[in-house]
């Protein structure tokens, strides 16, 4: 059963000039920031505050957020500092964080003590998630692509550590060394706040998390490779000796939702705001850095179908708007539509948890709010009631009906 | 072959006297035209280093440093008599320089070519790291057109087997250049010590390494010599194979 719906926007940077980008052929990691308006930032991040408040006062049981740099898809270049602003404007709801780009930090106890401030202003709201940045990030912030795995998983065990261990100690490793491990400030919750993983897809994100028993949150995957990824997750789970439920898994979800199905179709198209994509557009060696994308996982089966298949997950082929729809990287409609479909996913996924993205690009404000009062009042009361099949979902999903 | 624990790639030739090539971070794509000139004069050994080519990588390796430590114990496994001369190109030329530092008895001559190792003094290193492989190898030519080496093993479409090999190199690369980016804080202090005949080679129309960098070698190591060579970019053996082999006898003086 899905147990709670988050909200979320990427806090994009609309007012950059589009046909600057297409001349370049890139739209992030080089795209010159004079292009930069602080002023219209400023306007925009009023904006999408307003919004997440307004979302976690009517009815979403949180929001989401996230961490980009050097790129207009995201005005989020620290997610704790987008984190602690919400803990002082929310008043309920969870901060979900997916999340703190870990490698890229060569001080993750700066991470510990950020995330336990958070934790104590928002009352114990966060949810804390760990990621490995996008590969163009290794570049933004210069941190060697190569280890980025490593660096990831010793600055979890880091942070982890000084969260659940009383200080002081010593910590001597291969990316990281501490003489002294003792943050004064540790988070409210106990042992400390729950750590979810997104993804898109990559094999070994999924086994670590699993490993881990942290939930996976699929980014927006298609669906049709949605079942493979859990099904690793469930393997990998089976010989740790555990069974997954729902809430092991999370799933986000593009959802545009207006008051007729021409309507949300339209304002969907908001969606793939940057030259026609999602993500924007990279050459492939800014997205996938020496090292980033394992050998492993690049001759995987999963990652052959993720990049044989139109996605618009980082780094695979563009998508366009239309194929989207196919695939359920995407949802639109009114919310008698956009249920039907969640629950088709809900079907083959069972997620204890949804987030919707539910506003992006060139949106009004006022499509905006429209869309949260439709999710809050009608698509979330109906796919937290709904009872998911997922024996059937997937029998469905195999036989691709 | 099995050297130093590493399984590697050799590629061997010629009689005479040993000359050890170690290569730059872009790899050794085969038997270069140069090393078969060279090979009438030496027996030629060109090994891919730990991580390039169809060589392995220990887990070990993580700087030039450790490489430069890795190539003496080659030269020693391969039973290789010694001291010998030395060509290093870029990287291969700062872990030639790096051991110089350190031991005087394993090179009687160092030719130090495009040499990486030292941050230039006006401009910088080429950044490989944001650009693409196939990028890299047009850079690395004055003229990729008139050097056909380049058309032979770059200019045309990549195999998927090309593609990987280019793609596991660059990932070695990263793995010991990264940062700081192509270059040592200690080199400039530590080569005062070389003592070590040295010769510095450098492509006049170098857009990987700019060329007052060569100079910087030269300043360096006491008693260098350079030799610029004209219509030349990073990749001299490829792209001027006859000059570049002139300079290169010229220098070694083989014995008839």
């Amino acid at each position: 059963m899905v147990k709670e719906v988050y909200f979320f926007t990427e806090m994009g940077y609309t007012a950059y000039p589009q046909d600057e980008a297409r001349r370049r052929g890139y739209n992030n990691l080089m795209f010159p920031n004079e292009h930069f308006s602080p002023e219209r930032a400023q306007q925009l991040y009023g904006m999408y505050f307003e919004e997440l408040l307004y979302a976690t006062e009517t009815g979403f049981d949180g929001v989401m957020i996230n961490e980009h740099h050097n790129n207009p898809l995201s005005m989020m270049p620290s997610v704790n500092v987008i984190g602690a602003v919400l803990a002082q404007t929310t008043r309920k709801g969870r901060i979900v964080f997916l999340g703190n780009v870990l490698p890229i930090h060569d001080n993750p106890l700066r991470v510990a003590e950020e995330v336990a401030m958070i934790d104590i202003l928002s009352g114990g709201r966060v949810i804390c998630g760990f990621v490995r940045g996008l590969g163009q990030e290794s570049i933004a912030t210069n941190t060697n692509p190569i280890y980025n795995r490593e660096r990831f998983d010793e600055a979890h065990n880091v942070i982890i550590k000084a969260w659940t261990t009383p200080g002081p100690f010593r910590w001597e490793g291969r990316h990281y060394d501490y003489r002294v491990v003792n943050p004064w400030i540790r988070p409210l919750q106990k042992p400390h706040p729950p750590i979810w993983i997104p993804g898109v897809v990559s094999p070994e994100s999924v086994r670590w998390a699993a490993e881990h028993r942290y939930p996976y949150v699929a980014l927006a995957p298609p669906l049709h490779v949605i079942d493979e990824i859990y099904d690793l997750y469930d393997e990998v789970a089976a010989k740790r000796g555990f069974a997954p439920t729902s809430e092991q898994r999370g799933y986000v979800i593009r959802v545009s939702v207006a008051d007729t199905d021409e309507k949300a179709y339209e304002e969907g198209r908001h969606f793939f705001w940057q030259l026609g994509t999602s993500f924007g557009v990279a050459p492939r060696h800014w997205l996938q850095p020496p090292g980033y994308v394992s050998r492993e996982a690049t001759q995987s089966r999963r990652e052959q179908a993720r990049t044989g298949s139109v996605n618009v997950t980082p780094g695979g082929p563009s998508l366009s708007y239309e194929e989207a729809h196919a695939t359920y990287q995407i949802v639109s409609g009114n919310p008698d539509t956009v249920i039907k479909k969640l629950q088709r996913i809900i079907d083959v996924v069972d997620p204890g948890y949804m987030v919707l993205w539910g506003r992006e690009g060139l949106m009004s404000h006022e499509v905006a709010i429209r869309g949260i009062d439709l999710m809050t009042r009608e698509v979330i009361p109906a796919i937290k009631a709904y009872q998911a099949d997922r024996g059937q979902g997937r029998q469905r999903l195999a036989a691709g009906r | 072959m099995e050297a130093a624990g590493v399984r590697v790639q050799l590629r061997r030739g010629g009689t005479g006297a040993p000359l050890l090539i170690l290569h730059g971070e872009l790899g050794v794509p085969g038997w270069l035209r140069a090393y078969a000139q060279l090979a009438q004069h030496f027996t030629v050994y060109v090994p891919s280093l730990p991580g390039f080519g169809q060589s392995t990588r220990p887990d070990w390796i993580v700087s030039v440093r450790d490489l430069a430590a890795w190539v003496t114990w080659f030269v020693r496994d391969l039973k290789l008599s010694q001291p010998l001369p030395v060509i290093g190109y870029s990287l291969g030329g700062w872990i030639a320089a790096e051991i110089a530092t350190i031991n005087a008895s394993l090179f009687t001559k160092i030719v130090l070519v495009g040499a990486a190792g030292l941050q230039p003094e006006e401009g910088h290193v080429w950044d490989y790291f944001v650009h693409s492989s196939r990028e890299a190898f047009a850079q690395a030519f004055f003229d990729p057109a008139q050097a056909p080496e380049y058309v032979r093993y770059y200019g045309n479409t990549w195999t998927t087997e090309e593609e990987t090999q280019a793609e596991q190199n660059r990932e070695m690369a990263a793995r010991l250049l990264w940062k700081p980016y192509m270059r040592s804080h200690t080199l400039p202090a530590l080569l005062q010590g070389v003592a070590t005949p040295t010769l510095v080679v450098w492509g006049r129309e170098d857009a990987i390494i700019p060329l007052n960098v060569c100079q910087r070698y030269v300043r360096a190591i006491p008693g260098a010599t350079a030799k610029v060579l004209d219509r030349c970019g990073h990749l001299p053996e490829m792209e001027q194979p006859e000059a570049f082999v002139q300079v290169v006898l010229d220098f070694l003086a083989p014995r008839a």
